[in-house]
């Protein structure tokens, strides 16, 4: 398999009343809980950050959010994201699929939890998850037991 | 017909029947899926005629172990799909079907998922939370040595003797 | 904001339990889990003594947990029910996973709303 540069896949947010808090999301989305993520944007609590923005600190934390139900014929194109997801890099597993495996989880083509493939920092629960707890689940992110924005390997420009 | 728009066919007729609804204006293909009734696979195609909104379902029977039956796909297109969903899920036999590849699944599972003598592996072999035991004093009908409970679809025999694997999430940590 | 019927997490109200195990053999996704014993309780003016269960542990996995509702829709003695709060996230799958303590605090301070 050759791992080549993928076009730029990732948007820039601010998280809604948490204005330390800005991300990079490739958002993984793979069935219903896509929807809840798309809901999360358009109800304000994610905004998108379009313009080429100075104040944009440009290497806050890329997070993968896998949101949906992950199955042999997607697992390599979820590995391939991760991969290609510059440091500092978190992934962040959105709903019971990402979590393991869901509803689904008897189902012989389903990965029973993304994180048996890649190391998952937040573990958002729901079925689907409201566009709130994502927003909780990004917060989660910040905290001094997953990540500081102080971190060395977070730098600010 | 029935009131309803059923008609009840035998195999060999299939073809032929459906093949005149479509002449008599039922031109609009809706689908055709199976199900399994355990001895015998009932198949079902419904069509509809546009102009009048009038459906009409056509049933048939076919014995379990030997699913085959005429294929659709030179009357309507669209049956060539359904035909592969219901051979790869089910697996009826379509005569005819030029293409008979899988319309869903990417390799062989074995026993086509949907029969139901197909049991589902994971929910055989992992502790059921509901079986009786989980108390210390056997109140599922309160004799401790009756055989523990079969969670809802899991056949009797399926795989009771296998390993347990661990019973809660939390343990495979 | 969120409205007080919010499907969020379920709560769970342990006096109201009997440990009947309905909830955990309808659970579509085998979420829920629970141990319990039974105690023998006297009772003034009783003849004999009743038999009660005793919950020792109730648990769900809320990374299973498909939210489908069944087990509040079920359970006889409304001893689960919906509460609004959806901030569970987790660092570890196993910290998704409540006990009595966390599905009692989230359980809604007004009570189940009523209607579905």
């Amino acid at each position: 398999m050759t791992l080549h540069s993928p076009p730029s896949l990732e948007r820039r947010y601010l998280v809604a009343d948490q204005p330390q808090l800005r991300v990079t999301i490739l958002d993984v989305g793979l069935a219903c809980c896509a929807l809840e993520v798309g809901a999360a944007i358009t109800a304000g609590l994610l905004v998108p950050q379009v313009s080429i923005d100075t104040d944009f600190h440009d290497s806050v934390v890329s997070v993968l959010l896998i949101s949906g139900t992950v199955t042999d014929a997607l697992a390599p194109g979820v590995i391939r994201a991760w991969a290609a997801l510059e440091e500092p890099r978190l992934a962040v597993s959105f709903g019971a699929c990402a979590n393991t495996g869901g509803p689904y989880w008897d189902a012989p083509t389903v990965t029973k939890g993304i994180d048996q493939l890649i190391p998952i920092s937040v573990y958002i629960p729901g079925c689907p998850p409201r566009p709130e707890a994502l927003v909780a689940g990004l917060v989660r992110l910040a905290q001094p037991c997953v990540l500081t924005l102080s971190d060395p390997r977070v730098e600010s420009r | 017909m029935t009131s309803q728009g059923r008609l009840d066919v035998a195999p060999a007729d299939w073809a032929q029947v459906v093949s005149g609804l479509q002449g008599g204006g039922f031109v609009l293909f809706d689908f055709i899926t199976a199900v399994d009734r355990g001895a015998t696979i009932e198949v079902v195609a419904r069509v509809v005629n546009p102009e009048t909104r009038v459906p009409a379902m056509v049933w048939t029977t076919l014995p379990a172990d030997e699913a085959e039956l005429a294929s659709l796909s030179g009357i309507y297109l669209g049956a060539s799909w359904c035909e592969r969903e219901a051979a790869e899920m089910f697996g009826v036999r379509f005569i005819g079907l030029g293409d008979a590849r899988p319309l869903l699944l990417r390799a062989s599972l074995g026993e086509p998922p949907l029969r139901k003598s197909s049991a589902l592996v994971a929910r055989a072999i992992r502790d059921w939370p509901g079986a009786a035991g989980s108390t210390d004093d056997g109140r599922q009908g309160g004799n401790p040595s009756r055989r523990r409970q079969l969670p809802p679809g899991v056949p009797e025999d399926f795989l009771r003797d296998g390993p347990q694997v661990s019973r809660a999430r939390g343990d495979e940590q | 904001m969120i409205p007080a019927e919010a499907h969020g997490t379920i709560a769970l109200r342990a006096s109201a339990c009997t440990s009947c195990m309905i909830c955990v053999r309808e659970c579509p996704t085998w979420c829920i889990d629970l141990e319990s014993h039974t105690e023998q309780v006297s009772e003034a003016g009783a003849r004999r003594p009743r038999t009660v269960n005793v919950l020792d542990a109730f648990r769900i996995d809320f990374g299973l947990c498909m939210y489908c509702g069944i087990c509040v829709d079920l359970c006889p003695f409304d001893a689960l029910a919906w509460s609004p709060e959806h901030d569970h996230d987790a660092t570890t799958a196993a910290g998704l996973v409540q006990g009595i303590e966390e599905l009692q605090r989230a359980w809604p301070p007004a009570g189940p709303p009523t209607g579905n």
